[in-house]
């Protein structure tokens, strides 16, 4: 199925890179990210935070494919590197196709999305290494001209090289958008997660062990203590706060705040991420 | 001789004729100099061009070049798209409803401008692409550069009004009118201050949203 998904890919890709009204956008980013439960865990003894460095270079063209329709094929990579625990260092890279309609003309008007984008993820733990499928449809208005509101809902299959970290995810998710001055954007937003989560805990836990399948002995978090790793399904609810700001005509500046709770029965366990990274689109 | 003695007569006339010359400065509230302001006269006998010289707006490097243009009513406007992907320029402006759908090149056809207003001009792929035209009913017009400034020249003897419009301007440019007299001078200068609205229009740089250019 994977091989099918890739050749098709690559057919649109080539396609569309071959078209003679190619129209290339290039871009980069790189930031910092501090998380202050990385660890995902429910008690406080067992909580790690720490915060890495990320990059990412993604080219995509695209193809207006009739007044209201385009096309977007795209490829990326990126990777990220954790200050203290290594394990979740990785490097990955994949393609990406979307299709919008908009419902008028210009940026005023009415959009829906449909986005699918298929990469590969290698992990410093190897056993996390996985292939990461997304697929989303989006919509967005245009409220005022200083005000849009988008949602969306996302499905995610992580399918890694040992069964132990595949998940799968479905996340709704809305945002509103504010032009505060004709450079400072504001997004606050929401979303609600319903789908496998990794938690690691120092054991015994068997209050966890009950609802949960159990990697033994996960050193991802060092040796002593040594954590066990556990998969279950969890909902998240997490409320976002991101400020952007045009620095020149090709680059802006975004830092961003969410605050998550997750919660299966009983167990619960918060996190805070804070992210901020320049941006470079030409 | 009929013909010697016509050409005189029109000569005699024509130095009586004085030709007028107005100089503007547009600020905003705090004194800073405005561009791309348009500036026009309009007189009572203030006589249209019956054949206006076609213009151009280009695209160049994913931008419309100028970011505003000031018209006559009744001048073609052409769009010449210089970058090496199709644009589609568009407007929505009740003065002039229009769409040049997904081209390269050079279009077969200049676009009319024959009604007065302001136009607003768009591009549905890029869409930070923006561009101004002011369609007026008068030949005496000029748009500001960055130093706020413009010269009407070969204005005829007599009274006009005198407007300023610009594309963040937050009142009617009727609410900016002066009038001037130019029966008894030939060179006048007047100043227009302007309460403009910030700048809202979309940017080519990431922003928050997903729904614009990927």
């Amino acid at each position: 199925m994977k091989r099918v998904r890739s050749a098709l890919f690559g057919l649109v890709f080539m396609t569309a890179s071959s078209s003679t009204y190619a129209d290339w956008r290039f871009g980069a980013e790189t930031g910092a990210l501090y998380e202050s439960n990385l660890s995902n865990s429910d008690r406080a003894s067992d909580v790690q935070s720490d915060w890495a460095w990320q990059g990412e270079a993604h080219a995509s063209n695209g193809l207006q494919l009739t007044r209201d329709l385009r096309l977007d094929v795209g490829t990326d990579f990126r990777s990220v590197a954790w200050s203290e625990y290594d394990a979740f260092n990785r490097i990955g890279a994949g393609v990406s196709t979307n299709l919008r309609y908009r419902f008028g003309l210009g940026r005023l008007a009415p959009w829906l999305l449909l986005d699918e984008r298929i990469g590969y993820d290698h992990f410093q733990q190897s056993a996390q290494s996985r292939w990461d499928e997304t697929a989303a449809l989006r919509g967005g208005i245009f409220l005022t001209e200083r005000m849009a509101l988008e949602a969306g809902y996302t499905f995610e299959n992580l399918a890694s090289s040992g069964d132990f970290f595949d998940r799968q995810g479905h996340r709704l998710d809305a945002g509103m958008i504010f032009d505060l001055t004709s450079s400072l954007q504001v997004r606050v937003g929401y979303s609600f997660r319903n789908g496998g989560v990794i938690s690691y805990a120092v054991p015994p836990r068997p209050d966890v062990f009950r609802i949960a399948t159990v990697r033994v002995g996960d050193t991802a978090f060092g040796a002593y203590p040594l954590y066990n790793a556990y998969r279950f399904r969890a909902e998240t609810h997490a409320a976002s706060l991101t400020v952007g700001y045009t620095l020149t005509r090709y680059l802006s500046a975004q830092a961003g705040y969410e605050y998550s709770v997750t919660v299966h029965d009983s167990l619960s366990y918060e996190n805070h991420r804070f992210e901020a990274k320049i941006i470079f689109a030409y | 001789m009929v013909h010697m003695i016509a050409c005189l007569v029109v000569a005699a006339g024509s130095s009586y004729i004085k030709a007028g010359t107005l100089e503007v400065t547009v600020k905003d509230l705090k004194g800073a100099p405005v561009s791309d302001a348009v500036v026009y006269a309009k007189g009572n006998g203030t006589q249209l061009t019956h054949s206006p010289k076609q213009q151009v707006i280009d695209q160049q490097n994913k931008q419309f070049v100028p970011y505003v243009t000031a018209v006559q009513v009744g001048t073609a406007i052409i769009f010449p798209n210089k970058d090496n992907i199709r644009h589609h320029v568009y407007s929505l402006s009740p003065a002039k409803k229009f769409e040049l759908p997904l081209y390269t090149g050079v279009p077969a056809a200049p676009v009319l401008f024959d009604k007065e207003g302001f136009v607003t001009l768009g591009c549905n792929i890029h869409d930070w692409m923006i561009a101004y035209v002011a369609v007026l009913a008068t030949p005496y017009l000029k748009v500001t550069g960055n130093d706020g400034h413009v010269r009407l020249t070969d204005l005829p003897s007599g009274r006009y009004t005198v407007e300023a419009w610009q594309p963040l301007l937050k009142r009617k440019p009727e609410e900016l009118a002066q009038v001037i007299d130019l029966s008894s001078t030939t060179s006048k200068a007047i100043a227009f201050s302007m309460e403009l609205r910030p700048d809202f229009r979309a940017r080519r740089a990431p922003d928050l949203g997903t729904g614009g250019y990927p």
